[in-house]
């Protein structure tokens, strides 16, 4: 776990790589590119599915799975999201994966800067108890949180969900966001401290500003797979209208087997907030990344 | 800082951390120690299940296949991800143009649940409907035209491409950064000693991308020893065809939740408990090679 | 001394968690499974005649069968007319995932009245939890068909625990279209008939057999339909279940040879296709005939409306210990009383009505399924061919129906057996020899 500990670095993480090096050309010239823009289409390839399929009809699709969507029918979204009660799934699933999201980031942030600045052996366990986390594969342990759920009567709540969810994401979140608290030098809170700050206000205006593109990154990359999981709330919801988009989904599948544009309709929905969320965060990532990586 | 107030900075995470991760998850260790009517807890048994994972069929033929396909899937997903993986970073290194539309591109099918991914690539690649069959007969490849996830041989490998594929995204951000971080005087002092890109690469640029390669690896290592949604979706629980796609978790969802057994919880949870340890002393061995290595590049 | 402290509170936390959270102890639930064996007891034995409506409350029922929802409740909404103080929830769950649901909710609180359940081997874990109330002597299934009885049985004590709701049964569809096309006229009464009308599809350039070998679960169904008279069907059922015969037996080494010497029918690379494709590939017209379950009716027909389908019993293959074609079936779907519902009575007056031809009709009429109640009829004529050739011919699913009681299941056994005979990995005596030697880790022939 120590590969990305790094003890001390002279300047706070530049926010984007320099850009000085228009001098060198890029690496690969001409074929790099179409090689690049080549791949760009594989990986596009499931995306541009979804939409074609969902705007065929039905009977297109039954027919040839993989046709052309010409002409358009954007009927399938009209059903999705009235019939599929999309709307309210949305509202859930932003509820849930912002609350979690927000938990784990609070926590782990709070508690990165505490081991990446106390000195002890009991905080070097604590921080080798929370990467132990990383290791644990918590869907396989879906009866015991049944069962605790249960007696805490956190059953069919979402409040239960972000907790849960909460929870998960703090070993991935500290382990990301206290490699980079080591690298802020100690002299800023010095100051702050003989400004007469206290911990928490130095936390706060001081240091939380600096590792920003590390929570953002968190952020993001524990948003996905929230926002994708179907197990943990189709097990530990009862109420319908407290599902979010995955499960809705589901039912929706089954409800609507035979009817596979309105589902890629559905899949098109669900997917949009992610990809307009990863393209509004990919500079901050990146920033994030790179301070996080170098050495 | 001071511990106490250090203490009350970490307490909030501890808590949750404490109450909804570890607990639960001590508390399935916990349940392989007992044998079960159903989801009626019996008396202690010790290790009674652990002895049933490894001497009573099916558990002594599918528990080493499925770590075997589990490392494969480790193995496979290193050796694309830290040559492409790595390729298309470096290809990507000086185009700041479009570096960042690319970047975000790669990302995309990360973005969408991995049961969808392997829905859409069955479709892809199914013998009858096909595309891509389709496609290599008409280009005159019919010899490639194989039925990608049918043959047992092919099918493991046609998982791991399509779950590196859909994780490539991250690799390339995390080596990009990291060759963002490489002071550019270094390259720069090769080229002018009159260095290639894969001379430089080679000697320069790549012993100081280790240590991302190392955190890389050990994070793959976590997420292939899990692996569960995508071979789900493509392969059933029974890892089709003949068992070609089975992995641990596979395993653990038929013993627990599909079969007859009135013991299935306690057999399991022994099951999860392997799996744990498994990941948890593979994962230590990583670090601490990896530990050494960079002690050994430091020096 | 501080640091110590916040541990402590931490530990403490964690202590009583664990009192409150562990899942009943056996003794706990033995004794509640006991508690409402006797109350119903009591009042089975008090009158089983007790006026209807009687008994009231909510009613929670959870199901599996997402697609039927509205069926369901309209079939339940006729109860609570003439039970006015019952109110009945439907509440249904993905299917893939049930098992989980099923086992956590009936666990815990909150959780449902009635309960679909899974039936024969996969009861039993549910059984074994105490969650189910048995209704011996308060529901009356006589007349009803053996194997579907078994289904709801538990395999240690014997007792009925659920009311079965439907029967599948295993046999060929055909495209009747292109049966006409290829100059078929009828569809065929002996195996040379058969393996000449598939050599007539082929020639046509269509695939004659559609099969889904990549989804493994479907070729012990394959295997059924197309060889069942081969290895003797419901004699070598009880042979195997007394230990005279093993898997290893002959016949039934000779039964996978049937479905291996069918491969060319099946179309090229067929262990790559997906159950959903070859049910296109017949949908579509690409392919003549599908073995599959009853089950497959309504999408078949919802895919296509135009589809003109028939089912036949496939005749027996040459060398066949038995002549007669059979339609091999078992029970899908149950309904049980769990142990924790607070309205038991209700709950039991609600079970007693699912076992009478009254609910049967309406589960036909409006689920579109064969009824596990003797007696219903059928407007789709399909529908009553099926129910007719089981009738008359029944024989069990036997890889299902009887060896799915431990772990590795018979169906898993069998399914990735038959694929490794499909691509040529294994031959059939190997795939015989591997079922039993799997299912000897749990299955002790007589008992």
């Amino acid at each position: 776990m120590s590969a990305t500990e790094i003890r001390t670095r002279p300047s706070p993480p530049p926010v984007r790589p320099q850009r000085h090096r228009s001098v060198t050309k890029p690496v690969g010239g001409t074929i790099g590119s179409v090689a690049l823009w080549t791949y760009a289409i594989l990986a596009l390839l499931p995306l541009v599915l979804m939409v074609t399929n969902s705007f065929r009809t039905n009977a297109e699709l039954v027919t040839d799975p993989l046709g052309a969507p010409w002409p358009p029918n954007g009927q399938s979204y009209r059903v999705a999201w009235t019939d599929g009660s999309m709307a309210r799934y949305f509202v859930n699933s932003l509820i849930i994966t912002f609350g979690a999201v927000l938990v784990s980031t609070t926590v782990a942030t709070m508690a990165s800067y505490a081991l990446a600045r106390v000195k002890s052996r009991w905080f070097r366990g604590i921080e080798a108890l929370f990467l132990s986390g990383l290791m644990m594969p918590i869907h396989l342990a879906i009866l015991p949180i049944f069962y605790l759920f249960d007696a805490l009567g956190l059953i069919d709540s979402r409040l239960g969900l972000i907790l849960l969810y909460g929870a998960s994401g703090v070993p991935f979140s500290i382990f990301v966001i206290a490699t980079f608290f080591r690298q802020v030098p100690a002299e800023l809170e010095e100051a702050a401290a003989l400004d007469g700050a206290n911990a928490w206000q130095t936390f706060v205006r001081i240091m939380l500003p600096l590792v920003r593109p590390a929570v953002v990154t968190v952020a993001v990359f524990r948003f996905v797979p929230i926002w994708n999981d179907f197990l943990f709330p189709l097990v530990l919801l009862r109420d319908e209208t407290k599902y979010p988009l995955p499960v809705g989904l589901t039912k929706f599948f089954a409800e609507n087997s035979a009817n596979y544009s309105a589902i890629f309709a559905g899949l098109v929905i669900t997917t949009i907030p992610l990809i307009v969320l990863f393209l509004l965060a990919t500079r901050q990532i990146v920033a994030g990344l790179t301070a996080g990586m170098s050495k | 800082m001071r511990r106490s107030t250090g203490l009350l900075f970490v307490a909030p995470a501890l808590l949750l951390f404490g109450m909804f991760l570890l607990y639960p998850m001590l508390t399935a260790f916990s349940y392989s120690f007992f044998s079960w009517g159903g989801t009626a807890r019996g008396g202690f048994v010790g290790l009674d299940n652990f002895v049933t994972l490894f001497t009573k069929p099916p558990f002594t033929t599918q528990v080493p296949r499925a770590l075997l396909h589990n490392v494969l899937f480790f193995a496979g997903t290193m050796l694309i991800q830290n040559t492409v993986g790595l390729g298309i970073a470096f290809l990507l290194y000086r185009r700041n143009r479009t570096r960042r539309a690319l970047q975000t591109l790669y990302a995309i099918p990360y973005l969408v649940s991995p049961i969808v991914i392997g829905y859409l690539w069955t479709l892809l690649l199914s013998p009858n409907f096909g595309p891509v069959n389709t496609l290599l007969g008409k280009i005159g490849l019919e010899s490639l035209a194989l039925p990608w996830l049918g043959d047992p041989d092919l099918a493991i490998w046609v998982v791991i491409a399509i779950s590196v594929w859909q994780w490539i995204g991250f690799p390339v951000l995390l080596y990009g950064a990291a060759l963002g971080g490489i002071p550019e005087e270094l390259s720069e002092a090769a080229r002018v000693d009159g260095a290639g890109h894969w001379d430089t690469f080679r000697r320069i640029t790549f012993p100081l991308l280790v240590p991302a390669i190392g955190t890389v690896s050990v994070l793959t290592f976590i997420f292939a020893m899990e692996a569960f949604a995508l071979p789900y979706a493509i392969g059933g629980s029974i890892g089709n065809p003949a068992g070609a796609t089975d992995f641990m978790s596979l395993l653990f969802y038929r013993t627990a939740f599909d079969s007859g057994d009135p013991n299935a919880i306690g057999v399991s949870s022994a099951l999860a408990t392997l799996l744990f340890i498994v990941i948890f002393g593979g994962a230590l061995a990583a670090t601490s090679v990896l530990r050494r290595h960079e002690q050994k590049i430091t020096a | 001394m501080n640091r110590n402290r916040k541990f402590l509170a931490v530990t403490g936390l964690a202590a009583v968690l664990a009192a409150a959270c562990s899942p009943a102890s056996s003794s706990d639930t033995t004794s509640s499974a006991a508690a409402g064996g006797d109350a119903s007891s009591a009042a089975g034995g008090g009158d089983a005649s007790s006026a209807a409506g009687g008994a009231s409350g909510d009613l929670t029922i959870w199901s599996w069968r997402v697609e039927d929802q509205k069926a369901y409740e309209k079939i339940f909404a006729t109860y609570t007319a003439s039970h006015p103080g019952v109110k009945i929830t439907v509440k249904t769950f993905k299917s893939t995932e049930y098992n989980t649901i099923l086992a956590t909710g009936l666990a815990g609180s909150d959780g449902p009245d009635i309960a679909q359940v899974r039936s024969y081997g996969q009861l039993q874990p549910t059984i074994e939890s105490g969650s189910l109330v048995p209704l011996d002597g308060k529901v009356d299934l006589t007349g009803w068909d053996e194997n579907v009885i078994k289904s709801a049985e538990g395999k240690k004590d014997g007792k009925l625990y659920s009311v079965p709701l439907a029967v599948q049964t295993l046999q060929m569809f055909y495209n009747k279209d292109l049966f006409s096309s290829a100059g078929i006229e009828a569809p065929p009464t002996t195996w040379a008939e058969f393996t000449d009308d598939i050599s007539k599809l082929a020639a046509k350039g269509v695939t004659p057999i559609a099969v889904g070998a990549k989804d493994g679960w479907t070729l012990p169904i394959v295997h059924q339909v197309l060889a069942t008279p081969r290895f003797g069907g419901t004699a070598f059922e009880t042979a195997v279940l007394d230990g005279s015969k093993t898997f290893t037996d002959k016949d039934f080494v000779a039964s996978l040879d049937v479905v291996n010497g069918l491969k060319d029918a099946f179309g090229k690379n067929v262990t790559g296709v997906a159950y959903t494709d070859a049910q296109s590939l017949f949908t579509n017209g690409g392919a003549a005939m599908f073995p599959g379950g009853s089950f497959e009716l309504g999408f078949f027909s919802n895919q296509n409306p135009d589809l003109k389908m028939g089912v036949f019993q496939v005749p027996a293959p040459d060398g066949s210990p038995s002549d007669t074609p059979v339609t091999p079936g078992y029970a899908d779907g149950a309904f049980g009383l769990s142990t924790k519902s607070k309205n038991s009575e209700a709950g039991l007056e609600l079970l007693k009505w699912m076992a009478t031809k009254d609910f049967g009709q309406q589960v036909v009429d409006e689920v579109k399924q064969l009824s596990a109640v003797p007696g219903v009829t059928y407007s789709d004529p399909l529908l009553q061919q099926m129910a007719d050739n089981y009738k008359n011919s029944p024989t069990p699913y036997l890889l299902l129906t009887d060896f799915r009681y431990g772990t590795p299941s018979g169906t898993d056994l069998l399914g990735t057996g038959i694929q490794q005979l499909l691509l040529g990995d294994k031959d059939s005596a190997a795939v015989a020899k591997d079922l039993q030697d799997g299912l000897a880790a749990w299955f002790k022939p007589g008992s």
